[in-house]
């Protein structure tokens, strides 16, 4: 039996418990001093996370990377909002190593911890210590992370008092100069100014309010916001229209060459005995690389050459003798089937992990008047981040002069100079990491094998940078997969078909602890701590069936696995949302209705499917050959209900309209939110209809879009998004959306063809 | 080799190209125009896509060979700061981008279209715009099409 202490702490693996123990203070602040941030040209740093130019202008520390979902602009509108300065005035610095700028409200949601447990100001006892511990490791540890629907959650108090205290800083220097109460001075548009006539910006006095010692510092009441709330244009927007924002693929930097990987065609084989004759003797290719293994990476090849294309050609020309993988042979069917046996063997004898227990199963087994039981499978996924997998590295200087420069589209910056580091044989001081717009991350790159494989080359390129590109049939055929999952769905009903009691066993290969081995290897623990993303999504969701047994089995198959937009939500809310609508039928109700009633002690979620079902006029009639389906979902804090509409066009789905509802906690920019939730959507649309990845002799099948295919214009649904007012702090926005459209999906074709799909993708 | 580039004339370095490399790479790789950007390579993403002679073609399997004496329009010559392409305004207006990586060939694709079609229906966007957007974009990207259509029309 696992030790609550450890399941507790698994969330930050092995290296982290050895902290245990260590003091009671509370977590150190995460404000910074003001000598945190570099200054040049008479700019002033007031603490880590804000600088004021001479021009007065507000400089931010931004710690998150941008790839896609928001957060440059939203992080931007909280410092703003405090500050009262325009958005568009706010300039943007990428933030350094300080352990300041570590992600703490991303590792304390990787505690397994039941919502029920853990409701924002109402957490038992025991949860508040483990989210304490873990919080004030996370600080320690300092841990630069975008993921996990984290980044707002995590700054929303410690940004904006940030920008509190810089605007009474600003303040009270000013009041002092003028001789005028600080009460009496405004701040309009960045600049300060008094009835009286006096006016100035934030540059007059940044010098001042540095040296100005604050008491207390109060953020701004919800009342007073003038941008939180609001629809503020994307500060990328603009950039991201016209061909300049500049993502890792497009840095270019003077006498530049570019590499191509070549991986070998079975996963975690390399190359043996190499032949480059007739890749040499081709034009622009300059030298063969044996890279070694970097963060997860298996050992492969790179060519060096003038572009991409001579690089790719020559990479093609290489004679390779691959050498299999040394142990067993990967194949997905065989993975699959091997995921259903171990599923059903652990639930015949109440096995795995329980992430969750209430009541007695077995017993509410024995009354029922009958049970139920099915399997439901999801295939491996692969990212296919529409900016392929790069990275431009620059090695200079000999010895103890080396200097290692990093441009990378990464999610992890911390985590990409330790591996360029490693790569390099240099001191992690003597890297720089410059964080460049991300053309998708979808947690692929949380991972940073591709950075060290980068630095690895530029050893070899005489002090030339060098930009390693992977071509996409690299990207898909060795990426860091969504694992295959399996998972068996029991439930017993009573005599009038209503669940008495639910039971899940799933099995599939966990993903923090490989991830943690490979990406920030110096906290790793035991590859089977327990990990909460292999249940998420089937333990944490708040219907009332009073007794309840969700368990998961870790797996150990082999297949490299990662982290995958809303990862264990992805597939487990298919599991979990499909079979509560097998018990709606069962019960002979409608699926909103059915779900309401187990709702009762859960009016958050009940008010976002409500919300959903009256926006969609779920009661209403739909033209003949349609079918409407709907799905409800808890994820990375945030609820979100989807209602699909359906219909068959050739046989094959074709969705029509999306509904979806949702509660993120108090939502700073719901423009941004809309669109996070049409993306999560379609994402996951094409997930449901056409993902997966096939395993053959080690061999993944799928190479490219026109086998890996997406959702295309012609079927994106139209989507509404509706948002429920909160006053809880903000949750995540980037991954709820993706969870419940397949579950949706499913349940709209059910509803339409009366056949129940199991598995994903959907194939009628 | 000189090729048409957004109204002028690029001497490209013989040494440097071949008139089997794409246009693609001769944009991004030698010319230095990263705007156009590389997704696939197979011509079934579209973030490669330009116009050339006013078609929107996929320029990671565009031969140079093919494109001499033509005229090359890419993302950087769509629109200028100052006066942008309707497109690129109905872009921003609608808020479309998220990654932002495809939204260059989105863009081009859409420009291909309403230089043929000034008031296309839905079933033209589906049929003009086959790019791939990760992020899904979709839904905006055909209410600003329709947005940059309709204030080209009252031009």
């Amino acid at each position: 039996m696992m030790k609550r202490r450890t399941l507790i702490l698994s969330g930050l693996g092995a290296g982290a418990a050895l902290v245990v123990g260590w003091g009671a203070m509370p977590p150190r602040s995460r404000q910074g001093g003001a000598d945190t941030l570099p200054v040049v040209d008479g700019e002033v740093g007031l603490n880590g996370w804000i600088k004021i130019a001479a021009d007065g202008s507000v400089m931010l520390a931004m710690h998150r990377s941008e790839m896609g979902q928001g957060v440059h602009t939203a992080l931007a509108m909280l410092a703003a909002d405090e500050l009262d300065v325009p958005l568009a005035s706010v300039r943007l610095i990428q933030a350094g190593p300080d352990k300041l700028y570590g992600n703490v409200a991303g590792f304390v949601g990787a505690l397994p911890f039941h919502p029920r447990d853990s409701e924002p100001g109402q957490e038992t006892r025991s949860v508040k210590t483990g989210q304490w511990l873990v919080a004030k490791l996370a600080r320690e540890l300092g841990i630069n992370m975008t993921g996990g629907s984290s980044t707002i959650a995590d700054a929303w108090d410690v940004l904006r008092l940030a920008a509190a205290t810089a605007r009474a800083q600003l303040l009270g220097a000013a009041s002092l100069r003028w001789r005028l109460p600080v009460d009496e001075l405004v701040i309009i548009d960045g600049v300060i100014s008094h009835g009286s006539g006096q006016k100035a910006h934030f540059g007059e006095f940044a010098k001042a309010a540095a040296a100005t010692p604050v008491s207390t510092v109060m953020v701004k009441d919800a009342k007073d916001w003038k941008l939180i709330g609001t629809p503020a244009p994307r500060i990328d927007v603009v950039a991201k229209t016209n061909g300049t924002a500049a993502f890792g693929i497009d840095v270019r930097l003077p006498n530049m060459v570019y590499a191509v990987v070549r991986h070998c065609p079975m996963l975690g084989g390399s190359p043996g005995a190499v032949n480059a004759d007739a890749a040499m003797k081709l034009a622009g290719v300059e030298r063969v690389v044996r890279l070694g293994t970097f963060a997860g990476s298996t050992d492969a090849l790179a060519v060096v050459g003038r572009t991409y294309w001579h690089a790719k050609q020559g990479a093609q020309a290489l004679q390779v003798e691959w050498q299999a993988p040394p142990v067993g042979v990967l194949a997905s069917a065989a993975i699959i089937k091997a995921l259903e046996d171990t599923a059903r063997a652990a639930a015949k004898e109440q096995g795995g992990l329980a992430f969750h227990s209430r009541g007695d199963v077995p017993a509410a087994v024995k009354s029922a008047a009958r049970t139920i039981e099915q399997v439901y499978r999801a295939p491996y996924l692969a990212h296919a981040t529409m900016e392929p997998i790069n990275c431009t590295a620059r090695v200079t200087g000999e010895g103890a002069a080396r200097r290692v420069e990093v441009w990378a589209p990464t999610q992890m910056p911390g985590a990409a100079r330790a591996i360029a580091a490693r790569a390099a044989g240099v001191a992690e001081s003597a890297v720089s990491v410059h964080v460049t717009y991300l053309g998708g991350g979808f947690g692929r790159r949380l991972d940073v094998d591709f950075i060290g494989q980068a630095v690895r080359i530029a050893l070899e390129t005489d002090g030339r940078p060098v930009q390693l590109v992977w071509p996409r049939e690299e990207d898909i055929t060795h990426d860091f997969y969504r694992p295959a999952g399996v998972a068996l769905m029991q439930a017993s009903l009573d005599a009038q078909g209503l669940p008495t009691s639910l039971s899940v066993t799933s099995a599939g290969d966990a993903i923090t602890p490989r991830w943690m081995a490979r990406a920030i290897p110096a906290l790793a623990g035991p590859i089977d701590a327990p990990d909460k993303t292999t249940s998420e999504g089937l333990f944490d969701q708040l219907y009332d069936i009073s007794n309840q047994r969700i368990a998961h089995v870790a797996t150990h198959s082999g297949v490299p696995v990662g982290f995958w937009r809303s990862v264990g939500h992805s597939h487990n809310a298919f599991f979990s949302e499909s079979f509560i609508d097998e018990l709606a039928f069962e019960a002979r109700q409608d699926p909103v209705a059915f779900r309401l009633a187990l709702l009762t002690d859960a009016p958050r979620h009940a008010a976002v499917l409500k919300l959903a079902a009256e926006k969609a006029g779920w009661s209403t009639p739909l033209a003949a050959g349609r079918a409407r389906g709907v799905a409800l979902h808890e994820s990375f804090g945030s609820v979100v209900a989807q209602v699909v509409e359906v219909s068959l066009v050739d046989g094959r789905p074709r969705v029509h309209r999306v509904v979806c509802a949702a509660d993120v906690g108090i939502v700073v920019n719901p423009g941004i939110v809309a669109q996070q939730m049409e993306g999560g959507v379609i994402f996951g649309l094409s997930a449901a209809l056409f993902g997966r990845i096939d395993i053959e002799g080690s061999v993944v099948k799928q190479t490219n879009f026109p086998n890996y295919p997406m959702i295309k214009m012609a079927d994106a649904p139209r989507i509404e998004t509706h948002l429920v007012a909160s006053s809880r702090p903000p949750s995540g926005v980037g991954e709820p959306g993706t969870p419940p459209i397949a579950p949706a999906l499913a349940n709209a074709l059910f509803a339409l063809t009366g056949k129940r799909l199991r598995e994903l993708p959907l194939q009628l | 080799m000189e090729l048409s580039i957004n109204g002028q004339m690029r001497t490209l370095n013989d040494a440097a190209v071949d008139p089997a490399m794409p246009l693609l790479w001769a944009l991004r790789d030698v010319l230095n125009m990263t705007g156009t950007k590389f997704g696939c390579g197979v011509a079934a993403c579209g973030a490669c896509t330009v116009l050339v002679d006013g078609q929107a073609l996929r320029s990671c399997v565009t031969p140079l060979s093919s494109v001499a004496g033509k005229a090359v329009r890419t993302i950087e010559a769509l629109g200028t700061t100052e006066k942008p392409h309707a497109l690129q305004a109905a872009w921003v207006a609608h808020q479309v981008p998220q990654c932002g990586y495809c939204q260059s060939g989105m863009l081009m694709a859409a420009a291909a279209l309403l230089a043929k079609n000034p008031n296309p229906s839905d079933a033209d966007i589906d049929a003009a715009i086959t790019n791939i957007c990760r992020c899904g974009t979709y839904p905006r990207i055909r209410a600003a099409i329709k947005t940059a259509a309709t204030a080209l029309r009252a031009k």
